[in-house]
């Protein structure tokens, strides 16, 4: 009994120290593999259809752009679901991951703790009520209540119009659950960036609900890769990003996604 | 690395609204976790087993699934089905009264089975009856001992309300990721949050180490 005990102990011992060694040496073929660097990007795969999760399979726009801008750029690449907070720490660090792709807003507040590549993509913030609201514009929700995914720009901006301390305006872990709240009667409507809500209505007919766009208060805002701050990638990509944006590349994608063409007059007129 | 001491401070004022709200909801459902408690500790020790299991059941239930699951169940389920929508206040008092009507069962029932059967023959002999036995023998003895545990499962509690933000019922954690949002900075509201917490939890500590000396 005593002989079994210890010999279990070793072995246990044994398989952590094996399994220690093996992440370290994984660690390192990572990021210093011969024929070049691979770029470990991170992101928050829960924004369909910007960047999901089809079972254990990265998919979306951001990761069809990434892709096209990585081989336009000749880098090796690769995108993890890290999700957000886990994001948004290691991109700062630049060490397990040196950059981030996640429909992430540029936004002053924000430029003075990371550095952003030029934008890629222009979205606006949509207003999502149930048929019937005496809601139609974004100051009509002031006295609302008020559902979003917390730590986004659409959380910015109903902290400007509703006060950031206002309990009114409920912060929620994802977009869906501002989605299940407000079709649970708790809330009177979502904001969200509007490829969600328009995907969300699609996606869900038979809830009828309705869509606000509120261009007056909720301008364009641009999504851009997310760097640390002084990374040299910003160098490096950037021209690949305008390469594809010029050479119908990133229209491509962009049609195959929303089915649509983008104004990348716009976004070259961004920066 | 850079640490923004002003943002903390702006955030004060609401960290502090966090913090009562966090308090009051604690207070209030280890009060009625405790109430229900009581009830279905002595569900589960009654003398018929058909009886027993339905109380066996919700202790199981409630220890046995994480508190993060029950309280989507209760907000986006439970409450909707009987208030017609869904309700964070409602939600922070259920989710987190159900939980720990469960574990304060157990204390209950531990602290009663933990008085040595001769206190009830010796009191029953006497010619007390069951009722008075229990209510003048027993739990005089048995809360005593349960004093300690409903500490630690307060304490728990407090703790655990934290998962509450994630209907965005707005107490600490909320209230950090609040400020998350704003600057996308981690270190400044997440150690804020623990911070806030440790000092909740270490002065009921005290406080509780205080209580069990004088009881």
């Amino acid at each position: 009994m005593g002989w079994n005990k210890k010999w279990a102990m070793s072995a246990f011992v044994a398989v952590l120290t094996l399994t220690l060694v093996g992440c370290g040496a994984n660690n390192n073929a990572g990021s210093g593999s011969a024929g070049g660097e691979t770029i470990k990007f991170a992101s928050d795969a829960s924004y369909a259809p910007m960047e999901y999760m089809d079972t254990d399979k990265i998919m979306g726009f951001d990761i069809d752009f990434i892709n096209a801008v990585m081989e336009e750029a000749g880098m090796e690449h690769t995108v993890t679901n890290t999700g957000w907070d886990t994001m948004l720490t290691s991109v700062q660090q630049g060490t397990d991951y040196q950059a981030g792709i996640s429909s992430v807003s540029i936004t002053e507040e924000r430029k003075e703790t990371y550095d952003y590549s030029i934008p890629y993509f222009e979205s606006t913030n949509m207003i999502m009520v149930k048929e019937g609201s005496d809601i139609t514009s974004a100051l009509d929700l002031k006295d609302k209540v008020v559902a979003v995914q917390g730590a986004t720009t659409a959380d910015d901006l109903m902290s400007g119009i509703m006060g950031i301390d206002n309990t009114n305006l409920r912060r929620f872990d994802s977009n869906a659950m501002a989605l299940m709240e407000l079709n649970a009667g708790g809330a009177d409507a979502v904001v969200a960036d509007i490829a969600i809500v328009n995907e969300y209505i699609k996606n869900n007919p038979n809830e009828k609900l309705t869509g606000i766009i509120d261009k007056e208060n909720f301008g364009s805002e641009y999504y851009g890769i997310l760097y640390p701050k002084g990374s040299e990638l910003k160098a490096k990509l950037d021209p690949a990003i305008k390469t594809i944006i010029e050479n119908g590349k990133y229209t491509e994608i962009y049609k195959k996604w929303f089915g649509e063409e983008p104004d990348t007059a716009v976004l070259l007129s961004a920066e | 690395m850079d640490f923004r001491f002003d943002i903390i401070a702006h955030y004060l004022p609401v960290f502090l609204r966090g913090t009562l709200f966090t308090i009051g909801v604690s207070i209030v459902s280890i009060l009625i976790g405790s109430v229900l408690g009581l009830g279905i500790g002595f569900g589960k020790m009654a003398p018929k087993a058909i009886f027993r299991w339905p109380f066996h059941t919700y202790i199981n239930f409630f220890r046995g699934t994480p508190l993060y699951v029950q309280i989507l169940i209760v907000h986006f389920g439970v409450i909707p089905a009987f208030y017609g929508t869904t309700n964070v206040l409602l939600t922070s008092f259920v989710a987190l009264s159900l939980n720990s009507a469960a574990y304060s069962a157990e204390i209950f029932r531990a602290g009663i089975q933990s008085i040595d059967p001769g206190q009830r023959e010796a009191a029953l002999s006497l010619g007390m009856t069951k009722w008075q036995a229990m209510r003048f023998i027993i739990l005089p003895q048995a809360i005593k001992r349960m004093v300690p545990a409903f500490g630690n499962e307060f304490i728990v509690l407090v703790k655990d309300s934290s998962l509450l933000a994630l209907v965005a019922a707005p107490e600490i954690m909320f209230w950090s990721n609040t400020m998350k949002g704003q600057y996308l900075r981690i270190w400044e509201p997440y150690l804020t949050a623990a911070l806030i917490y440790f000092i909740l939890t270490y002065s009921l500590s005290k406080l509780l180490n205080y209580i069990e000396r004088k009881v």
